[in-house]
């Protein structure tokens, strides 16, 4: 969100954070991270608990940890009601911050700096772009491959369900292991009936954008070990019919690769991160660690020793899988 | 910490089961809906400023993100 803040500002979009911590973690934070948008503090997370995305998958008696929410982010327009609302299924997963500024202004910008390939023709523009944070790869953060057709008038192309003998638009990733693509995402067709050939059509026409949201698993990219490449390549098979009004061009079929970089990512400085070949903080948020745990203590003094039995029986427990997995291996 | 893969495939440094890790579960509600207008609140900055966030934007769009912590 840091590196982006320049393109919120340039967009006209606010950004703020909320969080359990206090004020003097956040600016300490804000200081050693250059956040220059506004942290706010919800101490007891009263906020987060009023609107209604309180972690209850945490229990009272997980010392510390209660109090987080379910981390998402809504995009709120001029009146202040919401136009997106970004929540996954595991914390793993976020949003690159270039697809809450779409969310806010209701388009996709294709940025300069973002991996992009051109095909098509004369008259049909198609571009393959892979954006969100300059296409870089890091576990979890959702990208989007983007292929833009720029139409000529009078042009379209299909969308499912297409008649026997046409061929529907179709984007294909392919990636290297631990690369995952969630579902693509189409605009709106328009229908289209011909009545001299009694059939119904579901066409694009002008500007469309097709988009794949993908990310990468720890199998590709992990925050607890070192990267094993500093780029990987996402192939995009992109097949598509044109045609207008009097004629159907054939169907087409275009390759493009991409070339996308392996981010290292940022990690608190606090032991379970340390000594991964990651980006370490550059503060000590030890500190900060024991006033939380202070803090959280005051409210149930037997939350630290049941949290801390809890983690003993749950380290305990993963030991034993691995080695069941040892001697399975 | 013992480091493990959980099934959705992404690395942790924390044992599987641990709440650190605990995910949202399906179809559980996620607050405000699109087209509602969120909800009034004032919060202190770093700074300790209360920032009242639909004044503090002004009549701005924004986004409004809520994270797990800064410390760990």
């Amino acid at each position: 969100m840091r590196d982006s803040y320049a393109k919120f500002e340039t967009h006209g979009v606010k950004l703020y954070a909320v969080s359990y911590d206090d004020q003097e973690t956040l600016k300490e934070f804000a200081q050693t991270q250059n956040i220059p948008y506004p942290l706010l503090s919800d101490l007891d997370s009263a906020v987060i608990e009023r609107y209604g995305i309180l972690n209850t998958e945490v229990s009272k008696d997980d010392a510390f940890l209660y109090g987080i929410p379910f981390p998402g982010i809504y995009v709120v327009d001029e009146s202040g009601k919401v136009v997106a609302k970004f929540f996954h299924d595991t914390y793993k997963k976020r949003d690159s911050p270039e697809t809450l500024i779409d969310a806010a202004l209701g388009r996709i910008l294709i940025e300069e700096d973002a991996p992009q390939a051109e095909g098509g023709d004369d008259d049909i523009r198609i571009t393959a772009a892979v954006h969100g944070g300059k296409g870089s790869v890091r576990q979890g953060i959702i990208r989007k491959l983007v292929v833009r057709f720029e139409l000529p008038e009078g042009m379209h192309i299909y969308g499912e369900p297409v008649p026997q003998g046409l061929t529907a638009t179709q984007v294909v990733v392919n990636g290297p292991p631990g690369l995952s693509t969630m579902a693509t995402e189409f605009p709106a067709t328009e229908h289209l009936h011909l009545q001299a050939m009694g059939v119904d059509l579901e066409v694009w026409s002008g500007t469309v954008d097709i988009v794949v949201p993908f990310y990468a698993r720890g199998e590709l990219a992990s925050e607890t070990r070192a990267l094993d490449a500093d780029s990987i390549t996402l192939e995009v098979q992109v097949r598509y019919q044109a045609c207008n009004e009097n004629e159907c061009l054939l169907p087409q079929t275009e390759t493009f690769n991409l070339d996308l970089p392996m981010d290292v990512v940022d990690v608190p400085r606090l032991g379970p991160h340390l000594g991964h070949g990651q980006r370490e903080g550059n503060y000590d948020s030890m500190p900060a660690m024991r006033r939380l745990i202070r803090r959280k203590l005051i409210q149930n003094p037997l939350g630290l020793p049941k949290f801390i039995w809890k983690n003993i029986k749950l380290e305990l427990a993963a030991r034993k899988r691995r080695k069941n997995r040892g001697q399975a291996g | 910490m013992t480091i493990e893969r959980d099934e959705s495939g992404f690395d942790a440094p924390a044992p599987l089961g641990h709440p650190a890790r605990a995910g949202l579960p399906a179809g559980h509600p996620t607050g405000p809906a699109v087209g509602e207008r969120l909800p009034d609140f004032e919060l202190p900055d770093a700074q300790g400023r209360l920032v009242n966030f639909h004044e503090d934007r002004a009549g701005r769009k924004a986004a409004l993100v809520f994270y797990r912590s800064a410390v760990w």
